[in-house]
């Protein structure tokens, strides 16, 4: 049964990854060992996660779900990559919101919460250096762009939604419209 | 009847953050940050931060477990699950739809073009978040130094993010174990 086995294969990714890019290569063994797709189509799936909004879990999930058995293959591959999310995570929140007041856990959060900071920050230098500098050249307009949301978030207090149809906007007239006028 | 209300209504707020949560997760934090902190004032800066430090070390995936988090802490468990719903359901439908067009969408010249921009933005928008959250959270100066360790080691000795948090934990096991000993008052974290 198809649906049994997406559900287990994507139940087992969820559980023993971290989200993110760590999902790729438990992906990979499990897709290639069923099967169900090529090195090759996972990184084009790679490509469209990232071009798509969502998480990358769930939208490796749909996309693996959908290419295999139809629209219920993908939805059961999203129940199944949800799994640790409402077992594991939600015992977790119940200990969490019971237990956040204690003097242990106050010292934890004290402690966590900068390195939350640290992930984010590096995070920013990871993502800035694929973004703005791509194989060596700087991206004038992409850093203009940045320059501007920044300015428009901060100041202006422009909501995300907002930076991101604006952005996507002058993405059309900078990398679309620009270089087919220059020829 | 209150309940659902409460749950419908966080369905509806997470559906439209995971309309706009591009780059890797991290935007989900600005958007957070904007609808439940600044201008519902649900919950405080402080208290996100929490959130995103439980469900970055929880398994599976970061986004969902955040919202699993939110929506438990303002609805119970019902409020959970329609977090975690509401944050997926934009992703699936728009994947299962790119899915089908999966070959004229990912050689489209004009598309190309509007996700160059749009890829532009996400570092602001993360950045963004940092700025703020940062202000609450690195306030005292060993709190500075715990972000700057963890940041050189996380970029310059490539330790992963769970462990850093583990790391994390176990030091301020240590710590409190430390002051329980020395019987000193515990400082306000």
């Amino acid at each position: 049964m198809i649906y049994i086995q997406l559900f287990l294969s994507f139940m087992k990714i969820g559980f023993t990854s971290f989200g993110g890019m760590s999902m790729i290569p438990l992906i990979l063994e499990e897709m290639t060992s069923h099967g169900w797709m090529t090195a090759e189509d996972l990184s084009n799936l790679v490509a469209i996660a990232e071009m798509t909004p969502g998480p990358l879990g769930i939208n490796c999930a749909t996309f693996t779900g959908t290419q295999t058995a139809g629209f219920l293959g993908g939805f059961i591959a999203v129940l199944g990559v949800l799994t640790p999310a409402f077992t594991l995570t939600l015992v977790i929140a119940v200990f969490f919101e019971k237990f956040k007041e204690s003097s242990v856990m106050r010292r934890i959060m004290f402690v966590v919460k900068p390195i939350c900071i640290a992930m984010i920050l590096s995070v920013i230098v990871t993502l800035s250096s694929t973004t703005y500098f791509v194989e060596g050249t700087v991206q004038p307009f992409s850093i203009g762009i940045a320059a501007l949301m920044l300015y428009l978030l901060i100041k202006r207090k422009w909501s995300v939604p907002k930076v991101i149809i604006s952005s996507a906007m002058l993405g059309v007239i900078f990398y679309g419209v620009v270089p087919m006028v220059r020829g | 009847m209150d309940r659902i209300k409460k749950g419908l209504s966080i369905f509806a707020f997470f559906f439209k953050i995971g309309c706009f949560t591009f780059g890797g997760g991290w935007a989900i934090l600005a958007q957070m940050e904007q609808e439940f902190v600044n201008k519902r004032q649900i919950i405080t800066k402080s208290e996100l931060l929490e959130m995103v430090a439980v469900g970055k070390s929880a398994p599976g995936i970061m986004i969902t477990n955040i919202s699993l988090l939110f929506g438990y802490h303002v609805a119970g468990v019902f409020g959970g699950l329609c977090a975690v719903f509401g944050i997926i359901t934009p992703a699936v439908i728009i994947l299962s739809i790119v899915t089908l067009f999966y070959n004229s969408f990912k050689d489209n010249y004009w598309v190309h073009a509007g996700l160059t921009g749009l890829r532009a933005a996400v570092v602001p928008i993360i950045g963004s978040a940092a700025l703020s959250l940062g202000k609450d959270a690195l306030r005292t100066p060993p709190a500075v130094v715990i972000c700057l360790a963890a940041f050189c080691l996380s970029m310059f000795a490539g330790v992963s993010n769970i462990l850093l948090v583990l790391l994390g934990v176990i030091g301020a096991m240590l710590w409190w174990g430390s002051t329980l000993v020395k019987k000193e008052r515990v400082p306000e974290a």
